[in-house]
């Protein structure tokens, strides 16, 4: 029986490595396709943070000693080298009754570059760098390629960790034989495994991954945040949540779910649950969870974020150290990230707003649309203290929503991260029609844009309703995201607390 | 009569004067302050249509030339032909326009740009040109994008009379119409300084109503003067240059492109006797010396050229002003002594060094590799070695600190 056990163990983990090979395989052969299938020209892929033309312009600037944020005098050089076409986007859009609608979209245009000075050095010199006879940018998307299989990698670490810990939380609880016999159990996926493979082979990351943008490398690094959390390996947490944050500044929010499982541990059902049973049955010693919350790895983490930060800074400021120092750092890139000034369309509904919105309430809409995210975050903290790895889930797939420039490549880490909760979120509601729907929008979004853009038979609107429908599709995901998970710890609550009067029958 | 004076009357009664003059001073001072010269444009207008005004079209060709020769590039050429002369059916040479008749320049090579054509020089495009004020799908090339620290160089020759120039042989510019494009100009900064060159009967009359500072006018003939042409070219059939613009290029062949000859010794070149008229030149608006003005400013483009080592690096603020000083000391450098070579880079390292000694600064090694940083020679490299060094630390911090 053991045996056996090992046996699909081994299995298991086979079919799993094949899979990952057959994802590197499919990715390398959409890389050889010509000019990688002009995916890094795609609004839903590329946004002026995570776009590869911008990283090839601001490393250009840099090898020419000027700031790789510089402005528009210098901009002239370049536009024969980058026939950039989604950064002198002048669009004349006519109603037929209605008047011109000029959306003006970053026509006279300021920097380029807006992400980290650290990318330009370890990214820029494989943006020139062409072997014969290979697809241009062979070496970059190699490197897009290896940062999503060690992604996948450790998400698969992580769900393992997770497993393990929802199956000690179940024994501890005493309801393992309930919940196999109940028949909702472990056939099943492995949470590791299903997560991983989601991750790998989900359109959208392949997508980002083949259209060159940083998004592969901005998910590296969240992933190993929630990993070194997971493992409680606290410099690991602390670099990735530091690198995370450096490069695109929502996952700060995700210090709140590594505190939870820093101090606490990887997801468990609520913890009066396990007191409830102690009270009964006084099985304390049977208990292998830590049930306090412990502030040691706490106090090392923020040991470890402050050090990794001042690296961090340390590096960024001697690279722009000719170039305005950190302070033009900040105004280029967080200044950037939160005063929306690019308003070029994307599968978001920033730009849609703050293209017609006044400039007197221009301020306070941005502080609306910021504080939109931050006001979900104390609830949601509070509510599900006790899941950290799902809080994260949830954080992440909000801030992919209501950031400034989304696009795939972040609706691609939540989707993955998705796969960790199978078995908790295996009775969530409408997840046929959120699948329907996500493959809707994002067969129908280029459709719209081409429309648009490209034949003038529609407008702006179209592509923006695809915009919605999609920030729908992962609001209705979210919600119920949650709610199903509420409804699985209830259903653990039930089970745990009826347990005498099921051991009756 | 006191009680109705209080103090609210009193405050009213000096607050506008208050802003005038405040508005005043703040005018005042905004124009005061210097702009830098910083490019030059050529506005070139040949106004007659018809095979006789041969001439007129030769005008406007030879000068288009000796001001491409001098260097400014076609983007800053407005070149305006009311009509066809190259290929007109009565030209013995087609694609060609001579202005002498000895044959010896063709003016009309491939690499003439005519920005308006035929039919699309009239008054009221060349005040469009001339203001800015254009339709939104004129083109880039059409359009006179000249700023505050521009040089404007208005060419205009055809048939004009007493504060006329007649325009396509129907309509007219008048002196008043010159004068408020021009003021308009003005007051958009268009341009820094204009000499306007006009070769009609009367030409001087054109100016009559100027009023804008920083105009220089120069006209071939006074009023109830003509202008002459310089002679027929009998193989062509029609006189093929006039007097004044003759005697203008044969000024201007003379140069090239370092020359400094200024604009007196342009003016003085013309000899009433043989232009059969008297040239004029207004310069009561312009408030430079004709002396000390090269020709350059106007006809040519000539461009700084300073050799530097080191990469490029964008001119802040405080290089401005080093390359003013220098701009004022170009204009006496003549063309068998080039520019010296001015290394920027040195000068910043010769006054580093100087600092550095004042500081007594020490030999320790801390200091060296500080300095380095500053220099900013080593940085990408310390980055990269940063960055590459972050892996290996955290894979060891990982491993220590379980």
């Amino acid at each position: 029986m053991q045996k056996m056990g090992k046996q699909k163990n081994k299995t298991a983990s086979f079919s799993f490595w094949n899979w990952v090979i057959a994802s590197i395989i499919f990715r390398l052969i959409l890389i050889y396709f010509p000019k990688n299938l002009n995916l890094a020209s795609r609004p839903e892929v590329s946004t002026p943070l995570t776009s590869f033309r911008r990283l090839a312009e601001g490393y250009w600037l840099k090898q020419l000693s000027m700031s790789p944020y510089a402005g528009f005098s210098f901009c002239f050089f370049f536009f024969s080298l980058c026939p950039t076409f989604f950064n002198f986007f002048f669009i004349l859009i006519r109603q037929k009754k209605e008047m011109y609608l000029i959306f003006l979209v970053f026509g006279y245009s300021g920097s380029m570059y807006h992400g980290s000075p650290l990318l330009l050095s370890l990214l820029g010199p494989l943006t020139v760098k062409r072997i014969e006879g290979q697809p241009n940018h062979l070496l970059y998307s190699l490197v897009s390629v290896i940062a999503d299989v060690v992604s996948a990698i450790l998400i698969r670490a992580t769900g393992k960790n997770l497993r393990l810990a929802y199956l000690r939380s179940l024994e501890s609880l005493d309801i393992v034989q309930q919940t196999k016999a109940s028949g909702e159990f472990f056939k099943i996926l492995s949470p590791g495994d299903a997560a991983a493979l989601i991750y790998l082979w989900n359109p959208f990351t392949i997508v980002a991954c083949v259209g060159l943008s940083t998004s592969p490398i901005e998910n590296m690094a969240v992933i190993l945040c929630l990993y070194g959390a997971c493992s409680r390996l606290v410099p690991l947490a602390a670099f990735g949540w530091v690198i995370a944050t450096h490069l695109s500044l929502y996952p700060a929010i995700l210090i709140i779910p590594v505190i939870f499982l820093l101090g606490c541990g990887p997801d468990a059902p609520p913890r009066k649950l396990f007191l409830q049973k102690n009270n009964k049955e006084e099985v304390l010693s049977k208990s292998k969870l830590r049930l306090g919350f412990s502030w040691r790895p706490i106090t090392h983490f923020a040991f470890w974020a402050l050090l990794w930060s001042a690296y961090v800074l340390v590096l960024c400021g001697i690279s722009l150290k000719q170039f305005g120092g950190l302070w033009e750092m900040f105004k280029s890139t967080y200044g950037f990230i939160l005063t929306v000034e690019d308003l070029s369309p994307n599968i978001g509904v920033l730009w849609y707003f703050f293209a017609e919105v006044f400039d007197f309430f221009r301020n306070f809409f941005l502080i609306v649309f910021h504080v939109n995210i931050l006001f979900m975050i104390m609830p949601l903290a509070i509510r599900l203290h006790h899941r950290p790895c799902f809080l994260a889930f949830v954080y992440i797939a909000i801030f992919s929503m209501l950031k400034s420039y989304p696009s795939v490549g972040d609706s691609a880490l939540y989707l993955g991260l998705l796969g960790w909760f199978v078995n908790e979120l295996a009775d969530i509601q409408f997840s046929f029609f959120l699948f329907c729907g996500y493959v809707g929008v994002s067969l129908l979004s280029p459709v719209m844009h081409t429309l648009w853009i490209w034949r003038g038979t529609g407008n702006a609107n179209f592509y923006f309703a695809t915009a919605m429908v999609y920030a729908c599709l992962q609001i209705i995901l979210v919600v119920e995201g949650v709610s199903a998970m509420l409804n699985h710890d209830r259903k653990l609550r039930n089970l745990a607390t009826s347990k005498p009067q099921d051991a009756k029958s | 009569m006191a009680t109705f004076i209080n103090s609210k009357t009193i405050f009213r009664l000096l607050v506008l004067p208050c802003l005038l003059l405040y508005s005043s001073i703040a005018h005042n001072s905004s124009s005061v302050e210097a702009t830098m010269h910083t490019n030059n444009w050529a506005v070139l207008v040949c106004t007659s249509r018809f095979w006789f005004n041969y001439r007129h079209m030769a005008n406007t060709l030879s000068l288009y030339r000796t001001v491409k020769r001098l260097g400014i590039p076609d983007e800053r050429i407005i070149l305006m032909l009311a009509d066809d002369m190259a290929c007109n059916t009565r030209n013995k040479y087609p694609a060609q326009v001579f202005n002498n008749e000895n044959h010896r320049l063709n003016l009309y090579g491939d690499n003439v740009e005519v920005d308006y054509r035929g039919y699309e020089v009239t008054v009221e495009n060349f005040l469009r040109v001339l203001t800015g004020r254009h339709e939104t799908s004129v083109p880039r090339s059409k359009r006179l994008l000249s700023d505050e620290g521009s040089h404007i160089l208005l060419y205009m020759t055809g048939h004009g009379g007493d504060e006329f120039l007649k325009f396509q042989d129907s309509e007219e510019l008048q002196s008043h119409d010159l004068a408020d494009a021009v003021k308009q100009m003005k007051e958009k900064l268009r341009f820094k300084e204009l000499l306007i060159m006009v070769d009609t009967c009367q030409a001087a009359t054109l100016f009559n109503q100027l009023q804008s500072p920083g105009v220089l006018a120069i006209g071939s003939s006074m009023r109830g003067e003509n202008s002459y042409s310089h002679h027929l070219d009998s193989d062509v059939g029609v006189s093929v240059v006039d007097r004044f613009t003759y005697y203008t290029l044969a000024f201007f062949e003379r140069l090239n492109i370092y020359d400094n000859a200024s604009l007196s010794s342009l003016f003085s070149s013309y000899n009433p006797s043989m232009l059969m008229s008297t040239a004029y030149c207004r310069r009561d608006l312009y408030q430079r010396r004709l002396e000390e003005v090269p020709v350059t400013n106007f006809f040519g483009s000539v461009m700084e050229t300073i050799h530097t080592d080191a990469a490029y690096k964008a001119l802040s603020r405080k290089d401005s002003g080093r390359f003013k000083a220098q701009m004022s000391l170009d204009q006496s450098v003549h063309h068998h002594e080039r520019r010296t070579l001015i290394n920027v880079n040195d000068q910043d390292e010769i006054l580093n060094t100087k600092a550095e000694d004042q500081q007594g600064a020490s030999t320790c090694p801390f200091t060296s590799f500080y300095e380095k940083l500053r220099k900013g020679e080593n940085v990408d490299s310390l980055v990269n070695y940063g960055l590459v060094a972050m892996l290996p630390l955290l894979g060891v911090s990982s491993w220590l600190f379980q």
